[in-house]
């Protein structure tokens, strides 16, 4: 180019870029109104649409995200837009930055889905990347929180530390979201957990969280075996010991493995008549659920029980029957807590600092009466749990 | 019930309104324009139900006329895709509280890109008859 029409152009461009707007790139997309949509439009195909937008655009609209949670607060960030940046794997500065913050922000709601936009993002990063990357994964191994420990874990193993897969694991999910999500990041790691998973009906508190995992299972399972899916030109299995069988053999025969079958898992304990659970995305979640008789059966698969003396048990039910309460509780954005009994029948879902003063105290002697029996560690599970919902 | 068998594809017995899983509204990868697995178009205008969860399409608190039906507990664990979400809306005036457990909406489904500003806005919609 000329060197004078080069000088003209500078003269020309400079000042117009000076006063460019904030959260506007060159290309003249302006991110704050899409971001702005990505967070707050009222119909959801609007929100993933803009969202898709945003996270397409990578650094470019990070700025625009951040001063959206400076203006809006972090909690007007709705997990579509943490999904969908952590899905579409863009790895420019501000992008990983962003992440890293949310991540490690223990009062934002969606950091396991910023975990796993790291995570997702190792392989594809530079030495001195997966070098921090690595230390931070290991770092959060064992959160609270199922979806973070169980992205932090995806991390290291995308990374080449298979040896993460041997860590124990207390939480069926998360044993299942961690093996879809490799296979579906193309490593296969061993496939039991997934066909377990196929097989798993059980519920809590009437949630059909084993249909859930077997759906998850399945669908990574599918993706991975492709033409070798029983399934793939159609047709249908004649039942449900034949598709997971299926399944089974066409899985042992594309990985080497050797797998079993696995047997239905349905619920074990019977005669359940309430529960409690707190989903915290934030501390973790937990579930117990009790019967008439007084034992209290904790975890998502009731896989630890303590009985309570038959006369405290009394004491506690008659307390609890006349418990004030009915409705939903307060504004649920993400965490919560359900409390669902019957004699009178309840089912309501709280959020947040929203439980009343009467239902806190209860399960307070509840805790109390836990500990007696001699399981403190469940007993200060419960309270911690109490923590986030006890009205303030 | 975890119900494999809507799961791997097969079909339940043919009952009025026509019980409808998950498991056939999201068993495909959707994209935008793509044509439907047939097994779905042939679900539009039948009056079904569909169990799962309910949502509210923004957060907020009080009855709900218009709600989202998804097959996710928690809302925690991904973004539900077009084809995992059911838009539902009751008869004008009638509304529903938000239940906290698996809710089972019965009425009449529309399967079909329903588009606005070139955006999809929904590929279930159910004029909604019950919430149970």
């Amino acid at each position: 180019m000329n060197p004078v029409r080069l000088l003209f152009v500078l003269a020309v461009a400079l000042p117009v870029a000076a006063f460019w707007p904030r959260g506007q790139d060159p290309a003249g997309a302006d991110w704050q109104k899409d971001v702005d949509n990505a967070c707050r439009a009222q119909r959801y195909g609007m929100r993933l649409a803009a969202g898709r937008k945003v996270a397409a655009a990578g650094d470019a609209a990070v700025p625009a995200i951040r001063a959206f949670a400076k203006q809006h607060g972090d909690e007007q960030i709705p997990m579509t837009l943490v999904e969908l940046i952590a899905e579409d794997r863009a790895a420019g500065p501000l992008t990983l930055a962003l992440l890293r913050d949310w991540s490690e922000r223990r009062e934002f709601y969606w950091r396991g889905s910023a975990m796993r936009g790291l995570a997702l993002r190792g392989p594809r990063v530079g030495a001195d990347e997966q070098a921090e990357l690595r230390t931070r994964f290991q770092r959060f191994h064992q959160d609270d929180a199922w979806l973070m420990r169980t992205h932090a874990r995806l991390g290291s193993v995308l990374l080449g530390e298979r040896s993460v897969l041997g860590l124990p694991e207390q939480d069926p999910r998360a044993r299942t979201r961690l093996h879809a999500q490799l296979l579906l990041q193309g490593v296969v790691p061993p496939l039991q957990p997934l066909l377990d998973a196929l097989a798993d009906e059980r519920t809590c508190l009437g949630i059909p969280w084993g249909q859930n995992s077997a759906n998850e299972a399945h669908k990574a399972l599918k993706q991975w075996l492709g033409e070798a899916h029983p399934l793939a030109k159609g047709g249908e299995f004649a039942d449900t010991a034949a598709g997971i069988a299926a399944l089974h053999e066409a899985c042992a025969a594309k990985s080497g493995q050797t797998l079993t079958i696995p047997s239905v898992r349905r619920d074990e304990v019977s005669g359940l008549v309430g529960g409690l659970e707190f989903q915290s995305c934030k501390h973790g979640d937990l579930f117990v659920q009790w019967t008439d008789a007084g034992a209290l059966w904790f975890g998502i698969d009731a896989g630890t029980s303590v009985q309570i003396p038959a006369a405290r048990w009394q004491e506690l039910s008659r307390e609890r029957a006349a418990l004030p309460l009915g409705g939903n509780l307060g504004v649920v954005i993400c965490d919560s807590m359900r409390v669902k009994w019957t004699g009178p029948d309840v089912d309501v879902r709280v959020a947040p600092s929203a439980l009343p003063v009467p239902v806190v105290d209860w399960l307070k002697r509840l805790a109390a009466a836990i500990e007696e029996a001699g399981a403190p560690r469940l007993a200060a599970d419960l309270l911690e749990g109490l923590d986030q919902f006890a009205v303030r | 019930m975890f119900r494999p068998l809507a799961l791997l594809g097969l079909c339940c017995l043919a009952t009025d309104p026509v019980a409808v899983g998950f498991g056939k509204l999201a068993g495909f990868d959707y994209a935008e324009g793509m044509t439907l697995p047939g097994d779905v178009t042939a679900l539009d205008e039948q009056v079904v139900e569909v169990r799962g969860f309910l949502r509210r399409e923004v957060p907020g608190s009080g009855p709900l006329n218009s709600f989202l039906l998804v097959n996710d507990a928690c809302g925690c664990t991904g973004t539900p895709k077009m084809n995992e979400i059911v838009f539902c809306t009751l008869p004008d005036g009638v509304t529903t509280d938000e239940k906290p457990g698996v809710v089972t909406v019965t009425g009449k489904l529309y399967v079909g890109e329903v588009k606005e500003d070139g955006v999809v806005l929904m590929l279930y919609q159910m004029d909604a008859d019950s919430v149970k």
